[in-house]
């Protein structure tokens, strides 16, 4: 399973990006995006943004869970209150891939299972926390980027633990 | 001083190629950042009214400096709670209980937020009171009252300027709360306690929360509930 | 009975800057007579140059400060007593001088300017519009000066 997170700011523009893959099933956490598809991965998450629109306000929640698809590609947003999406791209290897055997024993198999689905939100909710703090510095504007390695690193621990 | 480089930690490779590629950040000297620390706080925790009406003090005569009038003077104010009331309202949203952790999706949910959470966070207490305008003309107005603006405790206005209130200020958290949850206002303070009322609360003031049009529109087609 | 009520009066209040000139004066009682302001600004500066001269005179050796410690400042007219009124002066560590005209009797007076310093604290000097050293043109401070001299005068 390899993933690739955005945090999409107010006026659609992107504010942090990070490419992980699955720590899991003796994963080693190196994303394994094909190299021809790997640019697409930004467009893809960038399309979804009109569903998270329509869905927004659909309810009151925050976890989105899984709004989009394409082909082998599943997008779960969690939108804060402040209007800021999380976007996750969570793309299931692919059986052709060598390690066939290990991807269709894992839960990963099926990206909209309540265990992944569970996993995401708990990936997000850590990170909302983290998200948090960043815009509480007195030096975060709203729709700035996020350069903090430590914020970075952050995201990356949580990553390790829940996917 | 300055020219000298950031001596690097023993952190270990990857936060060092960190460092070097961005050499304006610094840490700490306990290395703790704003991520170290926790983001609830105690009930108790509060802070001294008497500290804070002196930084808003400042904070009135810098909005001042080089001011073209009193409605500027009440923009700079506005403008400084913006960024408060967009930060505050994650924080308050992240602190709530994950029941009722949900986004205000209309108006209603919205301003109770502003009135009750928001106005007790700030304030201790709830605002006194929320009203929807009675003119069917401005569908688009509501008024959030507050008998005695914390802000305004000691602050007493020059008769040249009395058309001021300093409460803009929290005007402006309140414009940035309803920006930041998707409902973009024009808020503005206004004081009104004259009159018999005056007698009682000699500051009672005001927020004028105006919605931008999109909003009364997007209100009309959502799912009441 | 009536005698009673008369004992326990403040009359007035005069606050004089460091400089020596008179930013504020009220009276809170009826029976004084009025002067005009220019008279006021005159007293307010005559006790001002009288107090610099009350700070000087000293009958007395003072005691050897502690070596550790700067010694308090001579303190000048603290107390003015008439057969008709008291005048307290109380002298803030910046050189404010707050004046307060009660009948001889009235009790507790330190209180009563201890409480007119806090609230010239709070309404006039957290007040932004303020001027330091100006003539004080708070509302907030009025209010609250006049409601709680109102309510001791009443007692």
């Amino acid at each position: 399973m390899s993933y690739y997170f955005a945090i999409i700011g107010t006026q659609d523009n992107p504010i942090f990006e990070y490419e992980f893959g699955t720590s899991k099933q003796g994963g080693d956490g190196i994303a394994r995006f094909p190299e021809q598809a790997r640019h697409m991965n930004q467009f893809i998450v960038h399309s979804s943004l009109d569903i998270v629109e329509e869905v927004q306000w659909g309810g009151g929640q925050m976890y989105l869970k899984c709004i989009d698809r394409f082909y082998n590609n599943y997008v779960s947003c969690f939108i804060t209150g402040g209007n800021v999406k999380f976007l996750l791209l969570h793309a299931p290897s692919q059986p052709a891939v060598a390690n066939t055997t290990r991807a269709s024993t894992s839960i990963a198999a099926n990206p909209t299972s309540p265990q992944i689905e569970e996993a995401i939100k708990q990936f997000f909710t850590e990170v909302y926390e983290n998200w948090v703090k960043t815009i509480m510095s007195p030096f975060y504007q709203v729709n700035m980027e996020v350069k903090s390695p430590v914020f970075r690193a952050r995201v990356a621990a949580a990553g390790k633990k829940y996917l | 001083m300055a020219s000298q480089p950031i001596k690097p930690s023993l952190a270990g490779n990857a936060s060092q190629s960190q460092r070097t590629s961005q050499p304006g950040l610094r840490y700490p000297s306990n290395g703790k950042t704003i991520y170290h620390r926790p983001l609830n706080r105690s009930r108790t925790q509060e802070l001294s009214q008497a500290s804070f009406a002196y930084l808003f003090g400042e904070m009135v005569s810098y909005a001042q400096k080089r001011v073209t009038g009193i409605q500027d003077l009440e923009k700079r104010l506005n403008v400084q709670g913006h960024p408060i009331g967009l930060k505050l309202l994650d924080l308050l949203l992240y602190r709530e209980p994950p029941r009722t952790q949900n986004r205000p999706l209309n108006i209603i949910a919205l301003l109770q937020f502003i009135t009750t959470i928001l106005w007790r966070h700030l304030f201790s207490r709830p605002a006194d009171a929320l009203e929807k305008s009675s003119n069917p003309d401005t569908p688009d107005e509501y008024m959030i009252s507050d008998n005695d603006p914390l802000v305004n405790q000691y602050i007493s206005v020059p008769k040249e300027m009395n058309q001021l209130n300093c409460a803009a200020f929290v005007a402006g958290i309140v414009e940035g709360v309803c920006d930041g949850a998707g409902f973009p206002a024009r808020v503005t303070a206004h004081s009104v306690g004259k009159g018999e009322e005056g007698e009682l609360w000699p500051g009672k003031t005001v927020f004028l929360v105006k919605f931008q049009q999109e909003v009364v529109e997007r209100e009309a087609y959502l799912p009441k509930n | 009975m009536v005698n009673f009520n008369e004992e326990r009066v403040v009359y007035a209040l005069i606050i004089i800057n460091k400089a020596g000139g008179l930013i504020y004066q009220r009276d809170f009682a009826e029976g004084l007579n009025k002067l005009n302001i220019n008279d006021y600004l005159v007293l307010a500066g005559t006790f001002h140059g009288v107090h610099a001269i009350t700070t000087r005179l000293h009958p007395l050796h003072p005691p050897p400060p502690p070596s550790s410690e700067r010694p308090d400042p001579p303190s000048g007219i603290e107390v003015l007593e008439t057969e008709n009124f008291r005048l307290q002066c109380f002298s803030t560590l910046t050189g404010t001088k707050f004046l307060l005209f009660t009948e001889p009797q009235q009790p507790n007076v330190d209180k009563v300017m201890g409480k007119i310093y806090e609230l010239y604290g709070d309404y006039v000097m957290k007040n932004p519009f303020y001027q330091l050293e100006m003539p004080v043109r708070c509302e907030g401070w009025e209010r609250r000066l006049v409601g709680y001299l109102r309510v001791l005068n009443s007692r």
